[in-house]
């Protein structure tokens, strides 16, 4: 697979929250606004185009050669908590606003489906290194596309009559559906028609 | 009946009032035998976790918690995921990358912090219980609908001259098939969670 | 420092403990994901190609083809091939298993695993999916690639999605070249 053929596939033909489900809780929890929505998104983007390298790594040069190969889930999961955890202590030093801002939900992270889920499926789909990092990116990406989305929809949700039992989450998750009903008009074939 | 137990049926909810676990929730919610060998493992995982959480709760030292409880759960999410592989091939297959993304279900972790390092061993063992049968009742809820309204079956397990599915008369002919897609899982959800609204706020006022 | 040397020896001896474990179940279970494995990709190989001995697995050069292993009839003559094709899907790729007579008319074809949509691409993995495909692909009929080049009564049969089924005809189409190519030469 080449580069683009990657982004265009992470970031619209299986986008992971619309698509796949993979990182529903923040999603939902962290798309009330759009300023919190971008933070949320770069700081996913950072962790998992990271997280993709480091774990890699570890399977290719620790596991494999180990054949400790069923340690993956353990070692995986471990990695992307350390790495939050780090993200956590740079961005309280770097940038206290928005630290303010995210600082419940970077923990959050750690248990955000889509860094582990970014991470297992570039061992499934046999990515190389440098497919595993444009990977980690692209999903990032699409993550961030979808929350930003989502933070619009929800912005302008507050400001109408909602009926009362659909205010909130469920309008947000009714929200999402319709836009996973339009990202279906994504698929395979846009890729070959792109790219040939 | 034990009040740790009874809560997370329905009260706590882990599903449709916690909103927790909703990746795997959603992701595996297409067939009703799916939701229930996903609700299986994590029965398991939760139980597990809970049990040794609550037992090592003076041995784990404050500090290196969270790490603690992750590299615990993520033992017994690799259990269920080999022995899943080992002996029932064909749900690790329908579940597939859902099995290792037990690890990072909220609600697992969620329990382990919350509940089973300030408790006893028998309290966390009840809570484990109600919060992981309540997780599997919310997750079948979301297969039986997604499935009925999306292909006109209900898939359970194969059973002698039994293939296991159940067909729908007239609608498993015309199915709504959007309900089989990632969209319907989400429209599929919010109309749920509306509903639970309704009915609360319902008996409340 | 004394508390900070307790709280990562006791974490070590947490993860150790949990390594111990597993690699403990991990002994128990491998041998028998390995032998589920072998059976399923046995039991396909044994469908896909009719009544003919099947031989060792070898290795290709062709990019979508991962593997063959040559058909012999009971005189021991070479008479097909048997293909693992990877094929691409609607959701991502898929593994195709088909035999072919030498000419590269296919005998049928099974999916091993895939991604596709519940619902829509997991009609494939049907056998009766694969009718369309069988007896095409030599000089009469082409392997049919899209749905329209079906009758109309087969074409009803794909309800599923169309890309999924063009994922397979042409992996299957690529099949039946490679084999045709081959001809009865042994390389």
């Amino acid at each position: 697979m080449s580069y683009i053929s990657i982004l265009i596939t992470y970031i619209f033909i299986s986008n992971f929250v619309l698509t796949q489900f993979l990182g529903l809780c923040p999603f939902i929890g962290v798309s009330r606004n759009t300023e919190s929505a971008v933070g949320m998104g770069f700081a996913v983007i950072f962790v998992m185009s990271i997280a993709s390298v480091v774990t890699w790594l570890v399977y290719t040069y620790v596991l494999v050669p180990l054949a400790l190969v069923y340690l993956q889930t353990i070692a995986f999961i471990l990695v992307i908590a350390s790495l939050v955890q780090f993200v956590e202590m740079v961005i309280q030093k770097v940038s206290p606003p928005l630290y303010k801002a995210l600082g419940i939900f970077l923990p959050l992270i750690t248990t955000n489906c889509a860094v582990m889920g970014i991470a297992l499926m570039n061992i499934t789909s046999e990515h190389s290194l440098i497919e595993s990092f444009v990977g980690g990116i692209a999903a990032g990406l699409g993550f961030m596309l979808a929350l930003i989305m989502m933070s619009s929809i929800r912005e302008q949700l507050a400001m109408k009559p909602v009926p009362k039992p659909f205010r909130g989450v469920p309008a947000a998750f009714i929200s999402g559906g319709l836009m996973a009903l339009a990202f279906m008009a994504f698929d395979r074939a846009l890729l070959t028609n792109l790219l040939g | 009946m034990n009040k740790e137990f009874t809560k997370g049926l329905v009260k706590d909810n882990p599903i449709f009032v916690q909103l927790l676990g909703l990746c795997p929730a959603l992701g595996v919610s297409g067939l009703v035998v799916n939701a229930l060998g996903m609700g299986a493992g994590v029965i398991f995982v939760m139980l597990g976790a809970n049990i040794f959480v609550s037992l090592l709760k003076n041995f784990i030292p404050q500090k290196v918690r969270i790490p603690s409880y992750i590299v615990i759960i993520a033992s017994f999410v690799t259990i269920v995921q080999m022995v899943m592989e080992a002996f029932a091939p064909e749900l690790y297959n329908n579940l597939g990358v859902f099995v290792p993304l037990i690890v990072v279900n909220c609600a697992i972790l969620g329990r382990a912090e919350a509940f089973a390092s300030r408790n006893t061993l028998k309290d966390s063992v009840l809570d484990a219980l109600g919060m992981g049968i309540g997780f599997t009742l919310g997750l079948t809820l979301i297969a039986l609908v997604r499935e009925i309204l999306g292909a006109g079956t209900i898939t359970l397990f194969a059973m002698g001259g039994f293939d296991g599915v159940i067909r729908i008369p007239i609608l498993h002919l015309a199915p709504v098939r959007i309900f089989s897609l990632a969209s319907g899982a989400l429209l599929a959800i919010g109309l749920l969670l509306a509903l639970f609204n309704w009915k609360s706020s319902a008996k409340r006022g | 420092m004394k508390q900070l040397a307790s709280i990562s020896l006791r974490l070590a001896l947490i993860c150790a403990v949990a390594a111990a474990v597993l690699a403990l179940i991990n002994s128990v279970t491998a041998p028998q994901i390995e032998y589920n494995r072998e059976q399923r990709l046995l039991q396909a190989l044994q469908e896909v190609s009719g009544d003919y001995e099947i031989g060792d697995a070898e290795e290709t050069d062709a990019e979508k083809i991962t593997a063959r292993y040559p058909l012999s009839d009971q005189e021991g003559n070479l008479a097909g091939y048997t293909l693992r094709i990877l094929a691409s899907g609607y959701a991502g790729e898929m593994v195709l298993m088909a035999g072919y007579r030498l000419d590269g008319t296919v005998i049928t074809a099974r999916l091993l695993d895939n991604e596709e949509t519940p619902g829509l691409g997991k009609e494939a993995e049907e056998p009766s999916y694969m009718e369309k495909f069988e007896g095409t692909g030599g000089d009469q009929r082409p392997v049919p690639q899209r749905k329209h080049e079906l009758s109309e009564a087969q074409a009803d049969g794909v309800t599923g999605s169309t890309i999924t089924f063009s994922g397979i005809g042409e992996g299957i189409h690529a099949g039946s070249r490679y084999v045709a190519e081959l001809g009865g030469e042994d390389e």
